[in-house]
């Protein structure tokens, strides 16, 4: 793989299998056991790295079977959070917001043997995926801190610990995600400082999910995100935000979206390379890594399956012409 | 002085979860329309009593049936579709981005049937709600109007019909909410155009600004045609408070903060009015939280509502 071009990979979440749904339903009701639901977590795991391998992509992730939602996954595994009642998120969907209600501390490692048993089951590399501090404070009630920032290093340094236990465990690429990175484009700083304090000490690569928002209010300025790549989702806007890239060049690596997460269908495979290469005019081969807009969560594992399949048979496409253009006959 | 709210009230709470489910059935196509409708409605009158309860006194119809501040207009208008998920401005909370296809009409009794039903259910004032021109013309994507404009303005004659159609059905006063307005500060003069289009119709408007501060615009909502502007003075840093007397209108003050979970102690609420009442007379000033209690779990909402009315009896509010 080392030689490789077009490095695929995803965003992190793939969808659930339904007995897997019907589980973690269960589970909340009090109708099945933790052992029991975690012996089908490590199964639906399994299963994804298997598919994963199949696809044929080069940088897998465990595909969260055993998360419902990114920040309230770490706030319930974290000291000073509360978990509070039902918020509305859109439509018919609710969720559990998170209270920060007093100082935040790490008791115990919270991803580290997921990642252990991930890694074990495949010789291809694995992501440690972790929500970065600036998200779990967006997402979340703060009533313990006198201001955003000082909440926002607090949860920094509990995010710290995590990555650097998954850089022990043998995490070669760590992925700190910050969706709500651009909820206040006047708080930038307070998110790229707190992105230095959580991956001041790392050396493996270090990666940072934005999706959903204003990227062009933020843009130039976080390039100052203390990471080497920031993974975009691009199609679901017809890849505006590359135009930015023209006044001031991106820096850094990035993973870009080829394929819309939020519908049913799929993109073609030549609708997804163009995305590849209208993405190569500022990026070079070496430093740009297609994959999904976005986490698959919201998808059925067919659909997921799907939009992952596309994204490898597009860089294919490409990897090809850019051999043949290496190649002239 | 009174009490009131803004915008949309939780619409579920851990024990009464009806429409989430009713919702779910529907989707699943095993509730039928007319099914659905009649669950709307019963969480409307569980709103609308939540409301009457607490002792607010002008209420509205908790906006059970709305998704989100621009769904029943891009419903209901022709020339406007439904697009994809986007953020509602710094929340963790999302609307269906409106898509502007033609140009915009209306008959303008979008709201008129909600607002009968709601009037017929509340026991004290009934206030409606529209969404401000500039917060839907600037979050919409327009594939037919020339620019921001021709669209804020083709929006506001839409909703004008809208005020116009409540107003006929018996409205007194009603909420123009508009986020846009202290987002994008520099469109002030085009929201103002577009508030005087809103006026027409003769309604009394409460022009309702929240999420951000309203400091820079103090001076220029004076001239707004309406009888009422909201400032939030409380969720964040503002100096709004001590110029409230810039104001010439009756001053809807949010002083709970409808997105955080810490609730305010009666003795902080009371300050904050006592602090406002040196600005303008009890007569011109109303009290409400800061937005949308939606933006809080149903409990928390309850507890928020209680303060709210409490600061406001033991500061010589109206009592229920």
């Amino acid at each position: 793989m080392s030689d490789q071009v077009l490095l695929t990979t995803t965003v992190g979440s793939f969808g659930k299998p339904e007995y897997l749904q019907k589980a973690r339903n269960a589970n909340a009701r009090g109708k099945l056991g933790e052992s029991e639901l975690n012996e089908l977590e490590r199964k639906a795991t399994e299963e994804w790295i298997r598919r994963q391998e199949r696809l044929d992509i080069d940088i897998l992730v465990d595909g969260e079977m055993y998360r419902g939602d990114m920040v309230a996954y770490f706030a319930e595994r974290l000291d000073g959070f509360r978990i509070g009642g039902l918020v509305r998120s859109y439509g018919n969907r609710y969720y559990h917001k998170p209270i920060i209600a007093s100082k935040v501390g790490r008791p115990t490692p919270m991803t580290v043997d997921w990642f252990r048993y991930t890694q074990s089951l495949t010789d291809r590399p694995v992501k440690g995926m972790l929500t970065g501090p600036y998200t779990m404070l967006d997402w979340s009630y703060n009533e313990a801190y006198k201001t955003r920032r000082d909440a926002a290093l607090a949860l920094a340094e509990v995010v710290r610990q995590e990555a650097e236990d998954l850089q022990a465990a043998g995490a070669r690429y760590i992925q700190i995600d910050e969706p709500a990175i651009h909820a206040r484009p006047e708080e930038i700083d307070i998110a790229i400082e707190a992105m230095g304090v959580v991956t001041q000490n790392l050396d493996a690569k270090t990666i940072s999910h934005i999706c959903y928002g204003d990227f062009a209010a933020i843009y130039p300025k976080v390039l100052e995100l203390p990471v080497d790549q920031l993974d975009l989702a691009m199609a679901n806007y017809g890849y505006r935000w590359l135009e930015l890239f023209d006044k001031h060049p991106f820096t850094k690596e990035l993973a870009i979206g080829v394929v819309d997460v939020h519908s049913h269908e799929t993109e073609t495979v030549a609708t997804a390379a163009e995305g590849i290469r209208k993405g190569l005019r500022h990026v070079s081969k070496e430093r740009l890594l297609p994959h999904p807009d976005c986490g698959l969560k919201t998808r059925s594992v067919e659909e997921s399956e799907e939009k992952c399949r596309v994204v490898v048979e597009a860089t294919k496409v490409v990897r090809a012409e850019l051999a043949r253009q290496a190649t002239p006959a | 002085m009174k009490t009131t709210v803004t915008g949309a009230y939780p619409k579920i709470s851990d024990e009464h979860q009806d429409l989430r489910r009713a919702l779910h059935r529907h989707d699943r196509g095993e509730l039928d329309a007319e099914g659905l409708s009649r669950v709307l409605d019963d969480s409307t009158r569980w709103a609308i009593g939540e409301l009457d309860w607490a002792g607010v006194d002008v209420i509205n119809d908790g906006q059970v049936r709305w998704d989100d501040l621009l769904a029943p207009f891009a419903r209901a208008w022709t020339g406007c579709d439904r697009g994809p998920l986007e953020r509602f401005y710094d929340n963790n909370t999302y609307f269906r981005q409106p898509v502007i296809t033609g140009p915009i009409t209306t008959d303008g009794t979008t709201l008129v049937r909600d607002f009968e039903f709601a009037r017929g259910v509340a026991r004290g004032q009934l206030k409606a709600a529209v969404c401000g021109p500039l917060t839907f013309a600037t979050l919409a994507e327009d594939h037919h109007y020339a620019s921001l404009e021709d669209r804020t303005l083709a929006v506001a004659d839409a909703i004008a019909a809208e005020i116009r159609g409540l107003g006929a059905a018996g409205a007194t006063l009603v909420d123009v909410e508009e986020p846009a307005l202290v987002a994008h500060p520099e469109h002030f003069a085009l929201a103002r155009a577009a508030v005087e289009r809103l006026a027409l119709p003769g309604v009394p408007l409460a022009l309702q600004t929240y999420f951000f501060p309203a400091d820079p615009l103090l001076d220029a909502l004076a001239a707004f045609p309406v009888a009422q502007v909201g400032v939030d003075v409380r969720s964040r840093d503002t100096d709004a408070l001590g110029r409230l007397n810039a104001l010439r209108q009756t001053v809807v003050l949010g002083i709970v903060d409808a997105r955080n979970t810490r609730v305010e102690t009666e003795s902080e609420v009371v300050d904050l009015i006592e602090a406002a009442l040196k600005q303008v007379p009890a007569d011109y000033l109303w009290l409400a939280p800061t937005t949308s209690l939606e933006y809080l779990p149903h409990d928390v909402a309850v507890k928020k509502l209680k303060v709210l009315v409490a600061a406001a009896h033991a500061t010589g509010g109206v009592k229920a």
